[in-house]
């Protein structure tokens, strides 16, 4: 009953607060002029994947609706099947999304086949886009993915992040009286003191390895192209990649909960947050969800890291998402008064209020309210983001990961991790074949390497 | 005269006939023509192209129409795709095949437990494909599993059968057969049902063994159907589709990557639509001569194997 009550009173907030900021809320005068709704009739189809940004726009979208007259359908489905229906959808120039996800992994290959629409004219005109849109406030590091080589730009992002490191149940590490592994050696040596302890598994990663391997591949010296993105050469089989497979592949077979080479995204996150894996290396935007006090058993044990360095050095991977409009769109204009209205200040400082992790505004970054809640039993998971991302910048190790080709590559090191770490082939024999695929896919795309 | 004027007015009647026919069946073979033959024509005429979508206007040529066709003959991973398609084929239609028909034999009667059995057992069959992948995951997953937990708590754990290269591909060979058996129970059922009782009767008295009857009167007489149901499964087992991709994503590594998901990759994850297409027209080539193999046998003769 109690409640009952709660959810009502939450409900009423809610309707209040939407109608008190809903005029600040809407960007300028963009959308509505002269009280006049002036996107009445449109229905905008807006599609992303699944994650907290998002689900929070879908949560505001009467706001939207109300003071544009647009109406929007929010589709965000899994990752991948996000990945694949809009990528099928934007390569056949359709008119079914007005919006969509401009995926880090796949922005050169729109960007560069011209599925999507350059934003550079909306964002110049002042009777679309009002100034304190501020395009420069978003970093700098998180615009570029989202340019093409025309040097226009082709998505707003919405999240900058990093691939880093955490051990949910530090507490055992500091019971084997170790610190926190900051090499490749030292994440070995406390894996094997604290594996199955308390029936904890040691290690565990999401499957999609062509993300969580590759920092441990540019760790031990090797590289996936020989220099992207001017040379496309896979260098999948040297030593050094080698070597890298196979200590990746053995913390996975080694220390991995049953079933490891099968962990989606969403499974690892729960499994850091029932204690049931101890290390993992995860996306910014899932490890914030483990400081959530209601749903996390770990988070009073848990510490964040960076990825361990290895004998080249530290090469953490960090990820750009950002909307964009297809080419194909028939309501580009109501589009970009949605995506500017996403993406405002106000929108974005309101999502960080409401718990958001991994902003792309650099006045959200720097916001007390967003680096108070990033520190997570006294670990900054955001200064630990932006040391990654500053890091990613200085060294363009992530230059690999948007070229038009690299899905297909990225497929083959799946591939061949689970190969290894399913005994199905040692670590040489699976880059080798891994190495000789790829050529193969690439030769397809047209590429001649 | 008279003789040849009649003919020639019964050819005119028959021609007449045989015209009013095709008029009238113009429309649906005009229609079966649009949405069979026409796309199965496109999926060819676009297997003879190195068409990627990320290029569709410089790769939609015919310069090298083979060319797919030659990459498949070098491609380990298509090929390897060949051999995991029909172990999974062969495996899963057998054991449809036997389960579906061992639950029909012991399902056959007229009572009211026996009825709701049998339609308790049939709801695998109308369930969304997606939804028995879903239950298969839950099932397959250590962490969520009731069967693991259960197994676990009976002294004989089990590692996860769909991270395992050795039995992933079992695993889902039976997810399918949950999914299918019905299929095959019902038929079977039906079957039985027109099954004549004077010749078993005759068999009883003559002191017949219930293999005896069965072996010599009731299967010869379901055998016709046990054909149309593994030939429909094993048709139907190359689509196998949903189960792979929640289930295994082809793996571990490339052990459940049947030929249908592996032209899925090329064509939708690296929108290499020719070679995907290539692939499809394998596929296909492959089903028809199946087919018309499995029909040459003579098994689905309504003839006694004696003659």
């Amino acid at each position: 009953m109690n409640h009952t009550d709660q959810g009502i009173g939450r409900r009423r907030l809610l309707a209040a607060g939407a109608a008190l900021g809903a005029g600040a809320l809407l960007p300028g005068r963009a959308p509505a002029q002269g009280g006049a709704k002036k996107y009445q009739g449109v229905t905008l189809n807006v599609s992303t994947f699944s994650a907290a940004y998002p689900k929070l726009l879908q949560q505001w979208l009467p706001e939207f609706e109300q003071l544009s007259g647009a109406r929007v359908n929010f589709d965000a489905p899994s990752f991948p099947i996000y990945n694949q229906r809009a990528d099928l959808e934007l390569s056949t120039h359709g008119a079914a999304y007005d919006v969509v996800n401009v995926t880090f992994i796949y922005s050169s290959r729109w960007i560069g086949s011209g599925w999507l629409t350059p934003l550079d004219d909306y964002i110049r005109n002042p009777n679309l886009t009002p100034s304190d849109f501020d395009l420069q406030d978003f970093l700098p590091g998180a615009l570029a993915p989202e340019s093409g080589a025309d040097g226009k730009l082709y998505g707003i992002p919405w999240t900058a992040e990093a691939l880093l490191s955490v051990s949910s149940r530090f507490d055992l590490v500091q019971q084997a009286g170790l610190a926190y592994p900051e090499t490749t050696d030292d994440l070995v040596k406390v894996l094997r003191a604290v594996n199955r302890k308390e029936r904890v598994a040691g290690f565990v990663s999401d499957s999609h390895y062509g993300w969580t391997f590759v920092p441990y591949l540019h760790a031990f010296g090797g590289d996936v192209f020989r220099k992207a993105p001017d040379d496309l050469f896979p260098t999948l089989d040297t030593p050094e990649a080698v070597a890298a497979a196979d200590y990746y592949a053995n913390l996975l077979r080694e220390f991995g909960p049953d079933g490891a080479i099968t962990y989606q995204p969403d499974q690892v996150t729960q499994a850091l947050k029932q204690g049931r894996v101890n290390f993992s290396d995860a996306g910014q935007l899932h490890l914030a969800q483990l400081g959530d006090p209601a749903s996390s058993r770990t988070i009073g044990t848990l510490k964040f890291g960076q990825v361990p360095k290895g004998p080249a050095g530290r090469f953490p991977g960090t990820s750009v998402h950002g909307l964009g409009i297809p080419a194909g769109s028939k309501n580009k204009e109501a589009a970009w008064a949605f995506i500017q209205w996403a993406l405002s200040k106000k929108t974005t400082a309101r999502a960080v209020a409401a718990g958001y992790g991994s902003p792309a505004r650099r006045s959200d970054i720097d916001s007390q309210a967003y680096r108070t809640r990033q520190v997570i039993n006294g670990s900054d998971l955001a200064r630990l983001a932006l040391d990654s991302i500053e890091q990613a910048s200085k060294s363009g190790h992530m230059k690999y990961r948007t070229v038009a080709v690299y899905p297909q590559v990225d497929q083959q090191l799946n591939k061949a991790i689970a190969l290894i770490a399913s005994g199905q082939a040692g670590a040489k024999q699976a880059m080798q074949q891994a190495q000789a695929q790829s050529i193969a896919e690439l030769k397809r795309s047209g590429l001649s390497l | 005269m008279a003789t040849l004027s009649w003919t020639a007015a019964g050819a005119g009647w028959q021609a007449q006939r045989s015209r009013a026919f095709a008029f009238g069946l113009a429309p649906s073979l005009a229609v079966l023509l649009v949405i069979t033959l026409v796309p199965a024509a496109a999926l060819l005429v676009g297997s003879l192209t190195p068409l990627s979508l990320t290029d569709p206007a410089a790769t939609f040529r015919f310069d090298d129409p083979l060319v797919n066709y030659r990459h498949l003959l070098e491609d380990g991973r298509f090929l390897d795709s060949i051999g995991t398609q029909l172990k999974l084929s062969v495996a899963s239609v057998a054991l449809q095949l036997g389960v579906g028909l061992g639950l029909a034999l012991l399902l056959d009667g007229r009572s009211r437990i026996l009825q709701a059995s049998r339609t308790a057992f049939l709801i695998p069959m109308v369930l969304p494909p997606i939804v028995v992948a879903l239950i298969w995951k839950i099932l397959y997953t250590p962490d969520i599993s009731p069967m693991h937990r259960a197994l676990e708590a009976i002294g004989l754990p089990v590692h996860s059968l769909i991270a395992n290269a050795d039995t992933a591909l079992w695993a889902i060979a039976v997810a399918d057969t949950w999914q299918w058996f019905p299929f095959t129970m019902l038929m079977v059922l039906a079957a039985l049902q027109t099954l004549p009782a004077d010749p078993v009767e005759a068999a009883s008295l003559d002191g017949a063994s219930r293999w005896q009857l069965f072996r010599y009167i009731v299967l010869p007489h379901i055998r016709p159907v046990l054909v149309v149901c593994g030939l429909f499964r094993l048709i139907d087992s190359f689509k196998a589709f949903p189960l792979i991709y929640v289930l295994t994503d082809g793996g571990p590594g490339t052990v459940t990557e049947v030929t249908n998901y592996y032209g899925f990759i090329q064509a939708f994850n690296f929108s290499y639509w020719g070679y995907g297409s290539a692939i499809a027209v394998v596929i296909l080539a492959g089903v028809f001569l199946l087919s018309w193999g499995v029909g040459k046998l003579g098994w689905n003769s309504h003839e006694h194997p004696g003659h």
